[in-house]
């Protein structure tokens, strides 16, 4: 039988560039986001508007933690570390960039410059939080399971309390010099005030969309089966040729780059990042919703967030029993249907063919 | 040299604590394998029913904190003990048990969202155990509120007399603002030395004693005046702090205390001049340690020389065999587990003596105290007793003396930072074993 | 340089003190149909783990097609053409069928995540001749129809030939399998047999087997060696194992105790 290598000499140029299957997604990914932007305000009102912000960060959060608790089965518990560490960064982007270039923060005339900045942002803010995945990551090739989600919790714990530590103020303009930037003048435990909201909802949802694309396509690929294979049993998985330590350092850079985008995009929707915000709580809620979805389900995860943060906004007289019912589901749902939702699957599989836990987004030959 | 000491013995006592909750981890994780989240959460309930329990009771019966007999912590460390393993013994029954078979991970969950279950449970507005006085306010009928109104005053011609129930102390659940918890155990410093003891000749201003005796007192040492007098026929016994520069005093001098608004007429009053220990032993300490070494002691010798230890120990080996072998493996399990949860809420009672401010239930404080004992259970080696017991101290260690040496604000830095040093170059933890998957 | 495919010379391991393989040593030519057998907790599937990195070996030296291997970590094994299936199935049960062959020649490809993100041209090609690798692999056991179904609804059978398929999707040069006959019934056995000797013509592979099946052993296998204790006690052609003493008293227990023949006892014994 031939060997792999002939069989990709056989395939024609023609075979295999597809343009549709290239560059539609991403075409699709802008139109959502316009969409959403365009129809928002004139379906629900600004406060909606806000929430439907908060549902967008928090779906980028979700499918990139699925990446790693999801695909890769590596529990990780310190996703709001990479968030926290991605909106500090973000956040100090645009706060201390447009201080130094135009001299105030969130000044209108500068709304154009100030996008840019926050783009800028939220790319660094990817590539740092990419940077302590990989830091977090190694470990992960010694620990398994509860090893390591007590190690990733202790991750989160140990940015919230570097993040208390910083320089209790925020500096002005005056005292703004790149060098004065390295004592880390994040404002302590207050958390980091005044950033403007930049992240409108076009913005929000483009990155949104975009990440479940990423997220989907890594899927849908060799690296998304090696993945899973990890999840499934490491030790089959080494003997068919996976590298562990790869793969698993793979899925935690990936994960914690996108936790970070997450983080520099809620930083942007006029909230006050806080230190608390890297704790273990904002895991769990992190962790609930992949959970919920299904592990390893982009769209479960996309469809959890959106119930979870909208449900209590309908539901405020009750918010006191908000984290009552949401335990009380992660136990029932682990008792009666512990795959989540949609276990591994997408929702669509559900109205395709029957049995099919992969669809095939393109290559069909 | 003081401070040493005096960090060591905070590591000793807060140590045998943390053993304790992680023996509870350690016994749970040796017996099911997976980490029980929610061991945490029974500790913050162990520390809350020590709160309610004295509270209620020291309220019904009217007794200061002070003046509580001495069956009253027993009877309260009991209670808590059987809360605790009660609501143990209904999460394994109803929460892990279905998912014995179930991977790891599922259990993983399950145990999350039995955490964040109690947490939130226990932090929801309760109902009122017992209440403070009653109080009642008298004032003209017509300057009533409407919310005065809705409470149906007692209206007498021009007067109107309010009555509302008074302050809840302590509820069920336990609300959400921190409390304090009662010192019921008796608590001294054990090691203080008497200098002087005699009777005030009596002075011309108040809040000051006239020496009968020739005194010393050295420089760099506390001092304190107990003073024992009868005020209206009552005895009374107070506590006040000296004010005065280090040096040799002749009988006659006044020595006068730290000021305060209202300074005491100590003329002829009963004094003893007592010396601050060096490095303060205190009771409570030595109670806690104690304690705590019994319950240790009882572990391993349940563990180690029983026939229910053997069958616990057989069932942590294999769960399958220890069945075929005749061992009832559900009773076990939940005995185990009972275990855990008792040895929780001992700790737990202990904690609230030493620290009685208690956090709300669903404080981050809470969740971090637990996380720690956790580390301790997987530095020393999960799964093992001892590895418990030496993680819990080493924890308590890194901790007291990296905050008291380097810095406070990064204890738990320390703590994770050890976690993560002990994992990478020990994954099984100090005493351990490396378990081998069988392919 | 060596000319055998698989060469593993004096490697040993103990767990505690228990030396659970001891000086194993083997060598099999390019092409060739070993077998390897044993008495329960033998060794056999140690020192399977042994060759395929599980274990790193404490003794001794492994080749595979002339690359030394024993220092290797488990995929790099893999990756220099040893390949395995496991005697307690270990498919990936949520992925379907096509998804755990697919997995197999993932080391063949190569994988950077920017083309998987941007599905450049280069990586559709790639992931459409896996698929169709994949599908061929398949098709020799006639699993392709089942291509879609998740690995962990296939009975039992098909699981074992499922994971045949796997290992071979790998391109492996050394193919150990692990009681491929567990759990089947004759006739079943009888296709098996015909499949192995059948792939190692296709796929010019070497393989070396553990089975408990005294009759299909002595059927295909050209040599056979046995392990009793960690220990090699014998190492010949079907014929000269089954006249060897030293096997009969390894399976019988000491002379005049039991009376089953090996065949029987392994059967029961599986």
């Amino acid at each position: 039988m031939k060997p792999l290598a002939e069989h990709i000499r056989a395939i024609t140029p023609r075979e295999a560039f597809r343009p549709v299957v290239m560059f539609v997604p991403w075409i699709v990914c802008v139109l959502v986001a316009l969409g959403m932007h365009t129809l928002a305000p004139l379906v629900v009102d600004d406060y909606w508007v806000n929430v439907l912000r908060r549902i967008g960060v928090f779906i980028v959060a979700a499918v990139s933690l699925n990446i790693v608790n999801g695909f890769t089965g590596q529990f990780s518990m310190g996703h709001a570390g990479f968030m926290a560490i991605g909106a500090y960064i973000g956040g100090g982007v645009t706060y201390y960039g447009s201080l130094m270039l135009h001299g105030s923060v969130g000044d209108p005339s500068f709304q154009t410059h100030g996008v840019l900045l926050m783009l800028g942002g939220v790319a660094a803010a990817g590539c740092v939080a990419a940077g302590a995945g990989y830091v977090v990551g190694l470990p992960s090739l010694r620990l398994r399971g509860d090893y390591l989600a007590i190690v990733t919790l202790g991750f989160g714990e140990i940015i919230r309390v570097l993040l208390e530590l910083t320089t209790k103020q925020l500096y002005t303009r005056e005292e703004v010099t790149l060098g004065a930037l390295f004592k880390l003048p994040l404002n302590g435990p207050t958390g980091f005030e005044r950033i403007p909201g930049y992240a409108s909802v076009f913005w929000i949802f483009l990155f949104a969309s975009i990440t479940c694309l990423i997220a989907y396509r890594v899927k849908q690929s060799s690296s998304g089966r090696a993945f899973l294979s990890i999840r499934e049993d490491e030790i089959a998985a080494r003997a068919m040729g996976v590298n562990l330590t790869k793969y698993k350092v793979r899925a935690f850079v990936l994960a914690a780059f996108f936790g970070g985008v997450a983080g520099a995009l809620y930083a942007h929707t006029g909230v006050n990042p806080s230190p608390t915000d890297a704790g273990f709580q904002r895991s769990f809620d992190i962790i609930i919703m992949v959970v919920l979805g299904g592990l390893g389900s982009i769209s479960g995860s996309v469809l959890a967030a959106i119930i979870l943060i909208a449900l209590p906004e309908l539901l405020r007289d009750l918010q006191q029993y908000r984290l009552i019912v949401y335990a009380l589901l992660l136990i029932i749902m682990m008792l009666v249907r512990p795959q989540g939702l949609f276990g591994v699957r997408e929702i669509w599989d559900f109205f395709g063919k029957k049995n099919r836990p992969t669809s095939k987004e393109e290559s069909n030959p | 040299m003081a401070d040493f000491f005096q960090t060591l013995i905070a590591t000793i006592a807060v140590g045998s604590l943390y053993a304790l909750v992680a023996l509870g981890y350690t016994l749970v994780y040796g017996i099911l394998k997976f980490i029980n989240f929610a061991h945490s959460d029974i500790f913050v309930l162990g520390a809350w029913t020590t709160f309610a329990g004295s509270t209620v009771f020291l309220t019904k019966f009217g007794y200061e904190p002070e003046q509580s007999p001495w069956w009253l912590g027993v009877c309260v460390l009991l209670l808590a003990i059987f809360v605790c393993g009660l609501t143990g013994y209904l999460i394994e029954r109803f929460a892990y048990r279905p998912l014995r078979k179930a991977p790891r991970l599922n259990v993983l969950i399950t145990a999350i969202g039995v955490s964040l279950l109690l947490q939130n449970v226990g932090q929801l507005p309760g109902l009122a155990l017992v209440r403070g006085p009653e109080r009642v306010v008298t004032k003209p009928a017509d300057q009533l509120t409407d919310r005065e109104k809705s409470t149906n005053p007692e209206i007498a011609g021009d007067t109107a007399t309010i009555r509302e129930p008074g302050e809840a102390l302590a509820t069920l659940p336990f609300g959400s603002s921190p409390k304090r918890a009662p010192t019921i155990l008796p608590d001294a410093v054990l090691n203080e030395t008497v200098v002087a003891s005699g009777t005030s000749k009596g002075g011309a201003k108040r809040g000051v004693i006239v020496l009968d005796q020739a005194i010393e007192l050295v420089p760099d040492r506390g001092y304190r005046l107990e003073i024992a007098r009868t005020i209206d026929g009552q005895p009374r016994r107070e506590s006040l702090n000296l004010a005065v520069e280090p040096g040799k005093y002749e009988a006659g001098v006044e020595l006068a205390t730290q000021p305060r608004r209202n300074p005491a007429d100590l003329d002829g009053a009963r004094y003893t001049l007592v010396r601050d220990p060096l490095v303060p032993i205190r009771l409570l300490d030595v109670l806690i340690v104690a304690s705590s070494l019994v319950l240790m002691a009882g572990l391993q010798v349940l563990v180690f020389r029983t026939k229910l230890g053997s069958a616990m120990r057989a069932v942590s080996f294999n769960v399958d065999t220890a069945s075929l072998m005749g061992i009832n493996v559900n009773f076990v399990i939940s005995f185990t587990f009972v275990l855990g949860t008792a040895l929780a809420a001992a700790a737990a009672f202990l904690y609230a003596m030493k620290y009685p401010s208690l956090q709300q239930p669903a404080s981050g404080v809470w969740v971090l105290l637990g996380l720690k004992a956790f580390v301790a259970a997987v530095v020393g080696g999960i799964g093992n007793v001892r590895g418990a017991v030496l993680g819990g101290f080493l924890i308590a260690g890194i901790e007291f003396f990296g905050a008291r040496y380097i810095s406070t604000e990064l204890r738990d830095v320390y703590v994770f930072g050890l976690l993560i040093v002990v994992l990478l170059v020990r994954p099984n933890g100090l005493l351990g074993s490396a378990v081998r998957e069988k392919v | 340089m060596s000319e055998f495919a698989l060469d593993a010379q004096g490697i040993g391991i103990s767990f505690g003190g228990l030396k659970a393989v001891q000086d194993f040593s083997m060598r099999v030519p390019a092409g060739g149909l070993y077998g390897l057998i044993g008495p329960n907790g033998a060794g056999k599937t140690t020192a399977f783990n042994l060759l395929t990195g599980v274990y790193s070996p404490q003794s001794g030296q492994v080749h595979v097609a002339g690359q030394r291997t024993d220092t290797l970590r488990p995929h790099e094994i893999a990756k220099a053409g040893l390949s395995r299936t496991f005697q307690n199935i270990r498919l990936m049960g949520e992925l379907s069928v096509l998804d755990n062959v697919l997995l197999a020649s993932h080391m063949r490809g190569r994988h950077s995540i920017w083309r998987t993100i941007l599905r450049t041209p280069r990586f559709v090609a790639q992931e459409l001749a896996m698929k169709r690798r994949a599908m061929e692999v398949l098709n020799v056991f006639a699993l392709d129809r089942l291509a879609d179904e998740q690995a962990k609804g296939l009975p039992y059978g098909d699981q074992r030939r499922l994971e045949i398929c796997r290992a071979l999707a790998t391109e492996p040069k050394v193919l150990l399998l692990d009681e491929p006959a567990a759990g089947m019934n004759p006739s079943e056995k009888k296709t098996l047999a015909k499949s192995i000797q059948r792939v190692r013509e296709m796929f010019n592979v070497t393989i070396l087997l553990i089975e408990h099946d005294m009759g299909l052993v002595m059927d295909i296998c050209e040599k056979i060696t046995v392990l009793d204790h960690g220990v090699t006690i014998a190492v010949g052609t079907p014929a000269e194992i089954q006249a060897n003493p030293k096997v009969i008293e390894a399976y019988l227990g000491e002379p005049g105790e039991a009376a089953t023949s090996p065949a029987q006892d392994a059967g029961g014994a599986a």
